[in-house]
């Protein structure tokens, strides 16, 4: 019974056990769920069904040389409402809390997975290329919409005023990068090296920059839909200090993980899995509290405060190695469910709405990505084939910018509709697109490595 | 959001309460043997629930229903695992008729006990005087060794042979005691209404459950055993066996049956069938005491104290329990010529009552919601904390005995 298999009939046990699957689901949809405890056990089951699912997929696909995450997000499109509905937007939503906790999971690694010591040895070419990326791709879409969004039917009836916040802040959107992604992918390809370890460091430090960018474009773009009244340069200092008492809490919660480590040290993935959670909540709770009860908008951003203790916890403690080895241990089941989730969400009904807008957006994105790496690699002196190729790994785009959207929208609710509908139509295309372009470049570039084992 | 606030203390509970009393501090026995087992979290969750904070209200305790299923499941799975037939073959099978006889004359002795007091004493509808007994006698029937683990090794020196037969009873009899807690999700499934002999709706019920959960079990075992069949490191592992806890439990709470029950099968076949059997249980064990504690807090959060009379009561449950467990013991050494060398005394070692009999009142709370539930499990959980009086003293007097 416990034969290992070649890698052939491996397949056809797989597609025996999903086949299987497939059947409880169909079952279960037909049963009648009339109580609480078994409207429970259809959120444990549906999460169970896509772990499983996803985890099934990736095998089969990885034949054909598929990203593991592209099949999750393969899976969860599948699975999710606009293919067969057996994830419906109502069990999305009831899944979210653990969606949650998967990104701040995410978001702990890829502060993890910044030294300090890299940081310093690569900082021109990080730096260069966050520089010339943000410029070159922001430049690129605000000129795209700006020049073309009266061709579009989606764009067609905004006002100039209208267009160009939406320029702003679209512009701003496409700088945001995926580091849940890129993690994911090099965890899987195993690579190491120079232009891993660039790419990295540029996504993630990106993924910090690109909310003071937001709120900047933010004010700006509240400036231009008030008739260009003064910026507001108390909104700047808001943001500043919330990101400051972020970054603390972050550094505050890292020194506790730390003590934790020394002191006790067992069951650290699942503590950390406990203080990803609390902080998901936590800060949302607190957030909603400040402002019913004292009329104070206060946003402390999760991701943030993850991202700050993981970077405190390898940087300024010697538990940097275990921490990391904790959060591996967990990592398959968290990406797993973070990126069928993911792809259960993907906005088709968007995508079909608007999808000459979201190709020619993503291409300009692309280019804009292509100009900025190409810059950057050629004054770091990086060689040319990676100079060429580089722009592969910086498609990638989700959580952060579907969450930026729809905080604008929030803000805008007039153009709020339209901004949404086209982030999420071209984080659809990239999601899918951008972890093949990934692995792709990981390979051309040579710091991919084979894997022992799964 | 108080979901939320209830799910983070409890997490947060959980783990500081597992770091430290899990510790080896150093106090009187009861008092360690109180604080080893977590009992403290039964009054933590007691603290949370509607009767004080009222942080995990009912509805709280609803929302985190998904949850509940998974610790339940963990449980299940970890205590499937603990049957391993090749191991067990290892000991003579007389240990294992004693193990089923002792757990079954404690259950028919309490089950017996409690019917008639219910029969006789409350107004509660007919089929839940026999769950409540059924569900009474079967959290009685299982014993822990947790009592027998504490006691210092020189004290054992002499008396290896008594103390192993001990350890393989408290292992074993939790099986008795599940699978008759298995017979009331067959005869008295959750959202039952009526019961009857007279006529054959009981045979019709009983096989329906019966495909139903045989084939929600087949199935999954199904995949399990195609997925363990291939070439796994530990990232694809973890993910196969959360999978596997999560989605055994689903399927159990929507075909109304018990995530316990249904994990216990499935880690039950897997022991036995599994090459990645030590593995697994390894992965499984490393969160068996946070997941422990966390069931004791949601019992604690459903706990009823009621009146003086619930004391009373549970006093009457605890004795009746000694009883059956003495009485047990006793005739398993006499009964058998090879246990004739252990004392008479035998049962005074099988006291202690563990985690799984609080496992299934938890999950017996889950599936049958409700105010007699509540008063049940309120009434059991009083009787946990006088069996950890009890078992503290009565090891003593089985020791002098021997």
């Amino acid at each position: 019974m416990n034969i290992i298999y070649p890698p052939k009939k491996n397949i056809t046990n797989y597609l025996l056990t999903l086949c299987v699957l497939i059947f409880f689901a169909l079952v279960i949809k037909f049963l009648k769920i009339e109580t609480s405890c078994q409207d429970a056990g259809l959120v444990n089951f549906s999460l169970g069904f896509i772990l499983l699912v996803s985890y099934i997929t990736s095998k089969i696909l990885k034949l054909a040389g598929l990203p593991l995450i592209s099949s999750y997000i393969l899976t969860g499109i599948a699975a999710g409402p606009y293919v067969s509905g057996f994830l419906d937007s109502n069990m999305i939503e009831r899944l979210r809390l653990i969606d949650d906790l998967a990104l701040n999971f995410i978001a702990l690694t890829a502060g993890g997975a910044l030294h300090i010591k890299f940081l310093r040895a690569r900082f021109k070419a990080i730096a260069l290329n966050i520089a010339l990326n943000t410029v070159v791709v922001f430049l690129m879409v605000f000129c795209f919409v700006i020049f073309s969004g009266s061709s579009f039917n989606l764009t067609r009836n905004l006002s100039a005023v209208e267009l160009t916040a939406i320029a702003v802040l679209l512009g701003v959107i496409a700088i945001a990068r995926s580091p849940s992604s890129a993690i994911a992918i090099i965890s899987e390809c195993n690579a190491s090296g120079p232009f891993t370890e660039t790419v990295l460091g540029v996504t993630v430090a990106i993924d910090v920059l690109i909310i003071i960018f937001f709120t900047f474009a933010m004010t700006v773009a509240k400036t231009i839909m008030a008739g260009g009244q003064i910026i507001d340069y108390q909104a700047f200092a808001a943001l500043s200090l919330e990101m400051a008492v972020s970054l603390i809490i972050g550094a505050i919660i890292g020194k506790g993980i730390a003590v934790y480590i020394e002191r006790a040290g067992h069951d650290l993935a699942l503590f950390l899995l406990a203080i990803a959670f609390g902080v998901a909540k936590a800060s949302i709770s607190l957030s909603a509290y400040m402002e019913n009860h004292f009329d104070i908008s206060l946003h402390i951003e999760p991701l943030l405060i993850c991202m700050s203790a993981g970077f405190t916890v390898q940087n300024f403690s010697k538990a940097g190695n275990f921490f990391m080895e904790s959060l591996e241990r967990f990592a398959m089941p968290i990406y797993l469910i973070f990126f069928s989730l993911a792809g259960a969400s993907l906005n088709f009904e968007a995508l079909i709405m608007c999808w000459s807008f979201a190709l020619c957006f993503a291409i300009v994105r692309g280019m804009g990505i292509f100009g900025g790496t190409w810059l950057a690699g050629t004054i770091s002196g990086y060689p040319a084939a990676y100079n060429r190729h580089a722009w592969m790994a910086y498609l990638t785009q989700a959580g952060v910018a579907i969450g930026l959207a729809q905080l604008a929208q929030r803000q805008f609710p007039e153009i709020g509709v339209y901004l949404s509908t086209i982030v999420l139509a071209v984080i659809s295309l990239n999601q899918i697109v951008g972890p093949v372009t990934f692995k792709f470049f990981l390979n051309i570039a040579g710091e991919a490595k084979k894997k022992t084992g799964g | 959001m108080k979901i939320i606030l209830a799910f983070i203390i409890i997490i947060f509970l959980a783990f500081s309460g597992y770091h430290l009393t899990f510790r080896g501090y150093r106090l009187p026995v009861f008092a360690h043997k109180f604080y080893l087992t977590g009992t403290e979290f039964l009054f933590l969750g007691l603290l949370l629930g509607p009767q004080f904070l009222n942080l995990m209200d009912h509805k709280t305790s609803q929302g985190l229903e998904t949850l509940s299923a998974l610790l339940l499941g963990w449980i299940g799975l970890l205590f499937g695992f603990q049957f391993e037939v090749a191991k067990l073959v290892r000991f003579p099978f007389e240990f294992f008729l004693a193990a089923v006889f002792e757990s079954l004359l404690t259950f028919v002795f309490v089950f017996l006990g409690i019917f008639l007091i219910l029969w006789q004493f409350i107004y509660i509808s007919a089929p839940m005087k026999i769950i409540a007994s059924l569900i009474l006698a079967a959290a009685a029937a299982c014993t822990s060794q947790t009592g027998l683990a504490l006691l210092a090794p020189a004290k054992i020196v002499g008396r290896k042979e008594t103390f192993m037969l001990l350890r393989y009873i408290s292992s074993m009899d939790g099986l008795i005691a599940l699978l008759i807690f298995c017979l009331i999700f067959f005869f008295y499934p959750p959202g039952f209404s009526h019961f009857s002999w007279s006529n054959f709706s009981w045979l019709e019920n009983f096989l329906s459950v019966l495909f139903l959960n045989l084939g929600a079990v087949v199935g999954i075992i199904l995949i399990y055993t195609i997925l363990l069949s291939q070439r796994l490191n530990e990232n694809n592992l973890t993910a196969i066996v959360i999978a596997m806890a999560v989605l055994s439990s689903g399927i159990a709470l929507i075909i109304n049956f018990s995530p316990l029950l249904a994990n216990f099968f499935l880690g039950f076949c897997l022991v036995n069938t599994s090459k990645k059997k030590e593995r697994i249980f390894n992965m499984l064990i490393k969160i068996e005491k946070p997941v422990y504690l966390l069931i004791l807090v949601f019992l604690g959060a459903g706990w009823n104290i009621g009146s003086g009379w619930f004391f009373l009561f549970a006093a009457g449950y605890s004795i009746l329990r000694f009883s059956g467990k003495f009485l047990g013991g006793f005739i398993i050494t006499r009964l058998s010529h090879g246990f004739k060398t252990h004392p008479r005394t035998l049962g005074l070692g099988l006291i202690d009552s563990g985690g799984l009999p609080l496992a299934i009142l938890f999950d017996f709370q889950m599936r049958f919601p409700g105010e007699v539930t509540s008063q049940i499990i309120g009434l059991a959980l009083i009787a946990v904390i006088y069996n950890d009086f009890l078992s503290t003293i009565s090891i003593r007097w089985l020791l002098k005995k021997i």
